[in-house]
């Protein structure tokens, strides 16, 4: 077989290559104007008790990292600069054993929820503040251990993933996948066990991170 | 009325002006959408996510190119983003495993197209997008180039890979297909 005869099979045959069905065109731009709106529209937020709670602990965390970067020490030298990046270890430890905390609660409410058939709401609006969290996280110090980094990436993932969820109706498949994936990844597994053991109104942070 | 003038009207405000653009792109982005996705939920997803943001972004468009190519390369990167996301959650058999599967013995799988179409699927991102844009919704090198941010030259020698990739996979066929 020559080279252009081959070329010449393979494009014809090519062309049935996820043939894509009539467009959706009306179902499409109802879809898109709807997500131009839900975007351009200023965001309301009404407080619930639950979100009292979450937004307090964003802001720990919001708090921690703002003091770990602060302390940071640019360029290390003997005993005074050996406690500021103790200081500063100990406020992005903290920070990130609230949030795995946070995470954790999370997922695991989710998972539960899913294997029952239903998702709240509470837990998309919840992924979303996370997801902020997490990409924070990511963006100092703390995010960089090369034990953290891999599990910090799969979260943004998950909670990517919930956060996209549609608010109304919720395709089961969607939330199948989601917990299919934290399945193979053993996100929740991975998660706990980077959270430090003891009471979580005293959180430890040796071996968080 | 032409293209410059209706991208005038759409930045204007119009909102007819947006639904003839719309319509008048809507099928090339979600045939290709749907042909890098292969599944329509994905494809309506891609295509309107493309379009959010193409209004979105309509500002930054300054005519350089022709609007169908900034467009589409709105549509590719959503679209290899999205599935980048999607595949990490879906249990994937890796390439190698692909390519066994794309040869394996013809009794097994006597369909050339299936199995062109699995060997396609396994190719990476880069060279299955060239071949989806080329091959399949028949643009040119030089769109293709433009499109995803490329020389002319490297949209050819990412063809002729994954040509030489495909033809490989499908080796025990050649008889067939020369037939």
């Amino acid at each position: 077989m020559t080279d252009d005869r081959f070329e010449e099979r393979m494009r014809e045959a090519a062309r049935d290559y996820h043939r894509p069905p009539a467009t959706p065109r009306e179902e499409m731009w109802t879809a898109i104007e709807a997500g131009r709106r839900r975007r351009a529209a200023p965001r309301i937020f009404v407080l619930r008790p639950a979100w009292r709670w979450g937004l307090s602990m964003a802001a720990v965390l919001l708090v921690g990292v703002a003091i770990g970067l602060r302390l940071r020490p640019e360029t290390p030298s003997g005993v005074s600069a050996s406690r500021r990046e103790t200081r500063s270890d100990l406020a992005y430890g903290v920070a990130a054993v609230q949030y795995l905390n946070r995470t954790e609660t999370l997922l695991t409410g989710f998972r539960a929820d899913a294997r029952a058939g239903r998702v709240d709401t509470l837990f998309i609006d919840q992924a979303r503040e996370l997801l902020t969290s997490t990409r924070l996280l990511m963006q100092c110090p703390a995010g960089q251990d090369p034990h953290l980094r891999p599990l910090l990436e799969d979260l943004e993932l998950v909670l990517a993933q919930i956060a996209l969820l549609p608010g109304g109706r919720r395709d089961t498949l969607d939330v199948d996948l989601i917990t299919q994936g934290m399945d193979q990844q053993s996100v929740l597994t991975r998660l706990r066990t980077a959270i430090p053991a003891g009471p979580a109104s005293a959180p430890r942070t040796q071996g968080a991170l | 009325m032409d293209e410059h003038e209706l991208i005038a009207r759409v930045r204007a405000g119009e909102p007819a002006a947006e639904r003839a653009l719309y319509d008048a792109h809507v099928d090339r982005v979600y045939r290709l959408a749907y042909r890098l996705a292969g599944d329509d939920e994905l494809a309506r997803d891609f295509t309107q996510e493309t379009f959010i943001r193409a209004f979105a972004r309509l500002d930054t468009f300054r005519g350089d190119a022709r609007f169908s190519t900034w467009l589409h390369a709105i549509t590719t990167s959503v679209s290899l983003n999205g599935l980048r996301k999607t595949k990490r959650f879906r249990s994937q058999a890796p390439l190698e495993a692909a390519d066994s599967v794309a040869s394996t013995t013809r009794s097994a799988e006597p369909d050339l197209k299936v199995r062109l179409h699995a060997a396609i699927d396994a190719l990476p991102d880069r060279y299955r997008t060239v071949v989806v844009m080329h091959d399949v919704e028949g643009y040119t090198h030089e769109e293709i180039a433009e499109t995803l941010g490329m020389e002319v030259g490297t949209s050819k020698a990412q063809l002729s890979r994954a040509r030489a990739k495909l033809r490989e996979s499908l080796a025990d066929f050649a008889g067939e297909w020369a037939s």
